[in-house]
């Protein structure tokens, strides 16, 4: 069975415009022979830079590809993320090297920038638990109350460094030290001994 | 010969039919996308109820955009372009409307069950089995419809639009059932049956398809139709319409696993998802290209038609998109970008400019056809195009701005890369709060563009006729034997067979190409070089064999262009290629057996019900559970996430957005109090939180009636859990959900050991938990 083209014979008249009505322009342009229900297509040269672009994909694929995946040159991402890990490890031994002592502590906590400071920190990271007020559990919050004189963990500075570096997983305090880093812990030990007066030294 | 003339109504019915569903389900969508994006900025319009929390509406948002909106437009252009481009009537008036109504049913039934919870916790895959399998149906009709249609053609050979079209249904018909293979547990509940990395890795071979066979190619079908028919002006290049509809179709499918660049996935198949996203660059813009420049001649109608208006745009917003989307997966970028909101920028720039500009230049340029009478307003349609565009616009930059913002702060890390500089997750947040605002309004204002469109479409068609197109087409008498014989030799003639559809120079050649290219790649050694070896042999004889025999190439491919089944056959095994490659080897490979490191605890029956909770509300659309290597997410969440460490999840959680933070490793971080008035008050822990609030979790009761039917499906899929009665199940629950209940009394908070919290806060305590096993297998290696 064979057919061919008869004349569109839609009964309104939007459909009936025919596509060939052009003129003018590109007439050295080829034109297929076929049509489908009145389009008519060219047959155009691929653009240079349009198969540049394809063939350069093909090529970044095959140089990229062997030396992921087969030269072993490059790291694998297990690889590269262990090597950043230590390299990190190995600045924040260095950083901590400088230890704290009860008497910086306390030094800082009467300093208004590390106060400050330590006051931003402790609202954004340390209030969810132990509210803004620092009361903790006294005013319905989760963790400990840290302005009044009860310390489950010691109330000496160092005590409390301990605990906001290493947590108390089990009462549910994480390590937040590694997270917010020395600077910042610092920071808010400053601030919490703020509601706090420094002991009277024995003389020795 | 004598001629007989036949006239050939068209059924364009179902045409207007899935018009109207087109316009008013894509006002639904749209309205829901809007509402969905104010609670991100105003929590309380979660209303603490749980059919309208975030989690439930956002996959009502992404299905009834993609199925609904774009599902009713694309069979409509299909139906209507196929029929003129074959000269044919639909083959079957009752296939047309089960095929409409069958959907329709089915878009009703996502829109009841999603808000209800029943989810398969899929990324546009949620839709709970019963409706999968009506799904699979009705695509079936879709599918009989329309090749019956082309096998009842009276144009013998196959327009590039009717390529796509074809690429399409089968396509779509693979991605959707092999991604949606499950194994129910009750009438509304299954577990698919690929779990963890596998099923990432199939979801997102489905998920980056959907868009690529959904969203993309039936409506660059429908380009190819429509603007040349707008333009009145011929396709740029049949050569470009060839290589770009092959390379494209094909290409694609490797791309699905640039969603998951710097996860757990093995590193070849990451590396393959780069490169085969940015081989895809050029494909796309072949299709942009044929699109655009088919208006040379014919620039003067961008002024004065909104059709043609509406068309340019769209199709440069497909541009811009196909370049986007290469550039977000390079793995640098994805670093960057992925889990923010520029992903969400990069989806709408392809929703609302390609998808939305295109349905809406094909409406306006139907409507006056379907029901035979003049655009009520062509002002109101200009006006629908500049309120749609600034729409975007602002839409789009926010959601730049807002990713890239997201991105650099959750990564910023200060003191030489040892720290956070934004340890408060919800820094972020905040800082992007005005940005998603401006989002909400560019939503706005391009749903109330779509409303104008509706409102026009209405005073067009109000009081019209509709009217079904027509063509007269001469065929030969049928009479006589003789002219019978000599028309059955001219469609011998015609007929390729499938020799020579197979046995020719370029199938041939392809074949060589890809397998020995697969050689290379996933070989190594001796194999390795075969393949290099084999890949240029065949480059060298392919580029020989062109210039020799180029012409013969051309002969071959215009005859199999009359014959549909063949050239369907091609289509399917080049689309299939990139999922075998990919998906075989996972399948085998990946699984705990053979994990060398971590490998998950398997969950108690409670931590699986409280999972199942955290699948039903849709915790997934904001929470990743995916740390990745990348040493900003290692500082702020743990440990890189190991393949072993959610092998055992059905479905996979790793998410893809972080609207929140990461939850691979939350388990133990925080007392059960913290997760019980965190989840009944967000704001209570962190303030400014936009999280939902969910208070019904501390009411309802646990299903734990469904665990035991849930435990065998999980033991059938490879869980390892023994052999367990209903009754160790239940004694299982109660012991874990009392000490739960108990602790909680201890810390001040009161929760019967039956509600559903309970069973939450269980599972959110186990994420993170592994063994680490690479001990006692190295033991018993040896």
């Amino acid at each position: 069975m064979s057919t061919h083209d008869a004349t569109n014979a839609s009964p309104h008249s939007y459909a009936a415009a025919p596509a060939t009505a052009h003129a003018g322009a590109a007439t050295d342009d080829i034109i297929r022979e076929h049509t489908f229900d009145g389009i008519e297509e060219y047959d155009k040269r691929l653009p240079n830079w349009w198969l540049a672009t394809f063939y350069g994909a093909i090529a970044f694929w095959i140089g990229y590809w062997f030396y992921v995946e087969q030269a072993q040159i490059a790291l694998s991402p297990e690889a590269a993320i262990e090597l950043e890990l230590s390299r990190i490890e190995a600045a924040k031994l260095a950083a901590n090297s400088a230890n704290l002592d009860d008497a910086t502590l306390w030094q800082m906590s009467r300093n208004a920038v590390f106060v400050n400071a330590g006051r931003e920190t402790f609202n954004s990271v340390c209030a969810s638990c132990h509210l803004q007020s620092l009361k903790g559990v006294d005013e319905g919050g989760i963790g400990h109350n840290l302005v009044d004189d009860e310390w489950a963990h010691g109330g000496n500075p160092t005590d409390i460094l301990a605990v906001i570096n290493n947590g108390v997983l089990a009462k549910g305090m994480p390590a937040w030290g590694p997270v917010i880093g020395a600077k910042k812990t610092s920071e808010v030990i400053a601030y919490i001994l703020s509601h706090h007066t420094e002991p009277a030294h024995e003389e020795s | 010969m004598s001629q007989q003339k036949l006239t050939i109504e068209y059924n364009d019915k179902v045409v207007r039919q899935f018009i109207l569903a087109c316009v008013i389900w894509g006002a639904v969508g749209m309205l829901v996308g809007v509402f969905v994006a104010s609670q991100l900025n105003f929590w309380r319009l979660n209303f603490n109820l749980p059919w309208l929390t975030f989690g439930r509406l956002r996959p009502l948002h992404t299905n009834a955009v993609i199925f609904a909106f774009v599902g009713n437009m694309m069979f409509a252009g299909v139906y209507y372009s196929t029929q003129r481009l074959v000269k044919a009537r639909l083959a079957s008036d009752f296939l047309s409307q089960l095929h409409f109504w069958g959907w329709q049913l089915i878009i009703v039934a996502a829109a009841i069950t999603l808000p209800l919870g029943f989810t398969r916790g899929k990324e546009y895959a949620e839709l709970i089995w019963p409706i999968n399998i009506a799904v699979a149906l009705i695509w079936v009709v879709f599918a009989v419809n329309f090749f019956w249609t082309l096998a009842r053609r009276n144009e013998r050979a196959l327009y590039v639009a009717i390529w796509f079209y074809i690429a399409t249904i089968l396509t779509v018909a693979m991605l959707y059932i092999v991604n949606h293979l499950s194994i129910p547990t009750s009438l509304l509940h299954s577990y698919p049956i690929f779990g963890g990395v596998q099923d990432a890795l199939v979801q997102w071979w489905y998920g980056h398809n959907a868009v690529a066979f959904f969203l993309t190619t039936p409506i660059l079908g429908i380009m190819y139709y429509f603007m040349p028919k707008a333009a009145e002006r011929p396709v740029y290049s049949y050569q470009l319409s060839i290589v770009h509809f092959w390379s494209l179709v094909f290409i694609y499918i490797w791309a699905g696993p640039h969603h998951l660049l710097n996860t757990a996935l093995p590193g070849w198949l990451q590396t393959m998802g780069m490169t085969f996203s940015l081989m895809l660059w050029a494909p796309s813009w072949g299709g942009m290209l044929n699109g655009l420049l088919t208006l040379r001649g014919a620039w003067d109608k961008l002024r004065t038609e909104p059709v043609i208006k509406f068309f340019v745009a769209g199709i440069t917003f497909y541009g811009m998109a196909t370049f986007e989307g290469p550039l977000l997966s390079i793995k640098a970028v994805s670093a960057l970008g992925h889990y923010t909101d520029w992903i969400i920028g990069h989806v709408h720039a392809g929703a609302l400019g390609w998808n939305g500009f295109m349905a809406a230049g094909m409406i306006y340029w139907l409507i006056p056809r379907l029901w035979s009478k003049p655009l009520y307003s062509t002002s109101l349609a200009n006006i629908h195009f500049w309120t749609g565009l600034l729409g975007i616009l602002l839409y789009v930059a926010a959601m730049w701005s807002s990713g890239i913002t997201q991105g650099l702060m959750l990564n910023a890390t200060a003191e030489e890369g040892t720290l956070l500089s934004n340890p408060n997750f919800l820094d972020a947040l905040h800082a992007i709060q005005p940005l998603m605002l401006m989002r909400v309004i560019g939503g706005g204002l391009y749903l109330v563009g779509w409303l104008l469109l509706a409102y026009n479409l209405w005073q067009t068609v109000r009081g019209a006729q509709p009217v079904n197109g027509s063509i007269d087409i001469y065929v030969e008498a049928k009479t006589p034997a003789a002219s019978r014989d000599s028309a059955s030799a001219a469609a011998d003639k015609e007929r390729i067979g499938w020799l020579p559809t197979f046995g020719n120079g370029p199938v041939i050649l392809s074949v060589f190409l890809v397998g020995f290219a697969s050689l290379w790649m996933m070989g190594s050694g001796i194999v390795s070089a075969l393949g290099i070896a084999g890949s240029l042999v065949t480059l060298i004889a392919g580029y020989a064999l062109l210039y020799s025999r180029g012409k013969d190439w051309q002969d071959w491919y215009e005859k199999l262009l009359l014959n549909a089944l063949p050239f369907s056959v091609l289509v399917f095994i080049s689309v299939a290629a990139g999922g075998l490659v990919q998906i075989i080897p996972t399948v085998l490979v990946s699984k705990p057996d053979n994990v060398e490191d971590r490998l998950q605890i398997p969950y108690t029956p409670l931590e699986l019900a409280g999972r199942d909770i955290y699948v039903r509300e849709g915790c997934y659309n904001c929470h990743s559970q995916m740390i990745r290597t990348m040493v900003p997410d290692v500082l702020r969440y743990g440990d890189y996430s190991r393949l072993g460490e959610s092998i055992y999840d059905y479905p996979f959680q790793w998410g893809s957005k972080r609207t929140g933070p990461d939850l691979a490793r939350v388990g133990g971080k925080y007392p059960d109090v913290w997760h019980l008035r965190h989840m009944e008050d967000p704001r209570s822990i962190s303030a400014g939180s936009n999280m939902p609030s969910y208070p019904w979790l501390s009411t309802n009761n646990t299903d734990v009636a469904a665990l035991p039917s849930k435990i065998n499906v999980q033991r059938m899929l490879g869980v390892p859990y023994g052999p367990l009665s209903p009754q160790q199940i239940f004694d299982d629950v109660n012991a874990q959900a009392k000490a739960i209940s108990k602790g909680l009394r201890e810390a001040g908070a009161y929760v019967a050991p039956e509600k559903e919290i309970i069973a939450l806060i269980a599972y959110l305590q186990k994420l993170g938990q592994s063994e680490n096993v690479a001990a006692t297998r190295t033991a018993s290696v040896r």
